[in-house]
């Protein structure tokens, strides 16, 4: 079965071949949205970022996220940095309530599922995926089997260029996507914000030295660059 | 505007095929994973580079008859020169690590259970729905 919400702004499928989904998993993402949305004003997040409620005063899971992106802000040396959107975590919070509700799916004893959300993959058990090609939507750029994978793509796409290099404010250049694998899919789609913002010149060698992720980099001029690990079709 | 095809479809599950006619003859793996480095090459005014490859070796032995393949799983680059242009260094030489390809567009197929791309806000949602939707309908 398959069910898909409209929680966290977007469209999240989570998909069983066997077994039904757990409503839980939805109870989920909404106490995710309540907990970290920048647009609930009275969310943990709003109340950090206007002033009202001290860091250690935050709930377990706040401190927790707010922590791997600073952890994650020192791995990308600056490119991920929450604190240049005034302390809006979205760009992890997804991909780790995504990692929080497989490990809730595990739990129910589902062997083979997948969750997309908005575009950011994690699934268990073999699946085929698509990866939306970064110039024409409708059309896919890569096809690949993906294992007990996280899958997360960051991009300029039509509706304008929404990732920009912290350092100098500039939209990255040379670039039009990178699609990150690996365990975790809030490191992966960090990682992919981040190298996305690196741009086409500095982008490749970061990608090639993350350990236990692998990456597809879609550069302007359409070469498409893969480690060696990353998934095929 | 952006559109967007979001879909997950179930797949019907294949019968696997008991019968190993193979099992018969005893059939043995052996994975081993190694770091190999190359030596440290000088790069010009740059400096110094060392590259790294983490290599599975998998031998399968069926028998008399043994298979030998190798899988480069990580490349890095431990050793680069400290140089304030030195990104620009290491690209040009991190691209030849990896694989090239030239950029392709393929159509949306029904072998594809999951769509992934860029950040999907709520205008996406409408379109996601619909197609996963539609995709349901096929199951």
């Amino acid at each position: 079965m398959h069910r898909v919400e409209h929680v966290m702004g977007m469209g999240i499928v989570v998909a069983a071949r066997h077994g039904d989904v757990p409503d839980d998993v939805f109870d989920w993402f909404r106490h995710v949205d309540e907990t970290f949305s920048t647009y609930r004003e009275g969310s943990e997040i709003s109340r950090i970022r206007r002033g009202e409620l001290a860091l250690g005063d935050a709930s377990e899971e706040v401190q927790r996220v707010l922590g791997r992106c600073a952890e994650l802000r020192e791995e990308t040396s600056g490119f991920f940095d929450i604190d240049a959107v005034d302390g809006d975590p979205s760009g992890y919070v997804k991909g780790w309530s995504v990692d929080e509700a497989a490990a809730i799916l595990d739990g129910a004893g589902l062997q083979e599922y997948a969750i997309n959300a908005g575009g950011d993959i994690r699934v268990r058990g073999t699946w085929r995926i698509g990866i939306q090609h970064p110039l024409e939507p409708q059309s896919l750029a890569k096809e690949l089997e993906g294992t007990d994978v996280a899958v997360a793509t960051s991009g300029a796409y039509e509706r304008g260029e929404h990732v920009r290099d912290p350092h100098s404010s500039h939209p990255p250049a040379g670039i039009l996507s990178v699609t990150i694998t690996g365990p975790e899919l809030g490191t992966a789609d960090a990682y992919a914000t981040a190298a996305f913002a690196m741009g086409g010149r500095r982008a490749p060698n970061w990608i090639a030295q993350l350990d236990g992720y692998d990456a597809m980099t879609i550069l302007a001029d359409g070469r498409v660059l893969s480690t060696p690990g990353f998934p095929s079709a | 505007m952006r559109t967007k095809i979001t879909a997950a479809i179930g797949v019907v599950a294949l019968a696997l095929p008991v019968a190993n006619a193979a099992a018969a003859a005893k059939k043995k793996v052996v994975t081993i994973t190694r770091t190999v480095k190359g030596p440290q090459a000088v790069a010009d005014q740059w400096g110094y580079v060392e590259v790294a490859l983490v290599v599975k070796k998998t031998t399968t032995t069926v028998g008399t008859h043994k298979t030998v393949k190798r899988t480069i799983t990580k490349v890095t680059a431990p050793i680069y020169p400290n140089h304030t242009d030195r990104s620009v260094f290491i690209n040009e030489q991190a691209i030849p690590l990896l694989t090239q390809e030239v950029l392709t567009t393929t159509k949306f197929n029904p072998n594809i259970e999951l769509v992934g791309g860029a950040t999907a806000t709520s205008y996406a949602f409408a379109q996601s729905l619909q197609a996963a939707l539609i995709q349901a309908k096929r199951i």
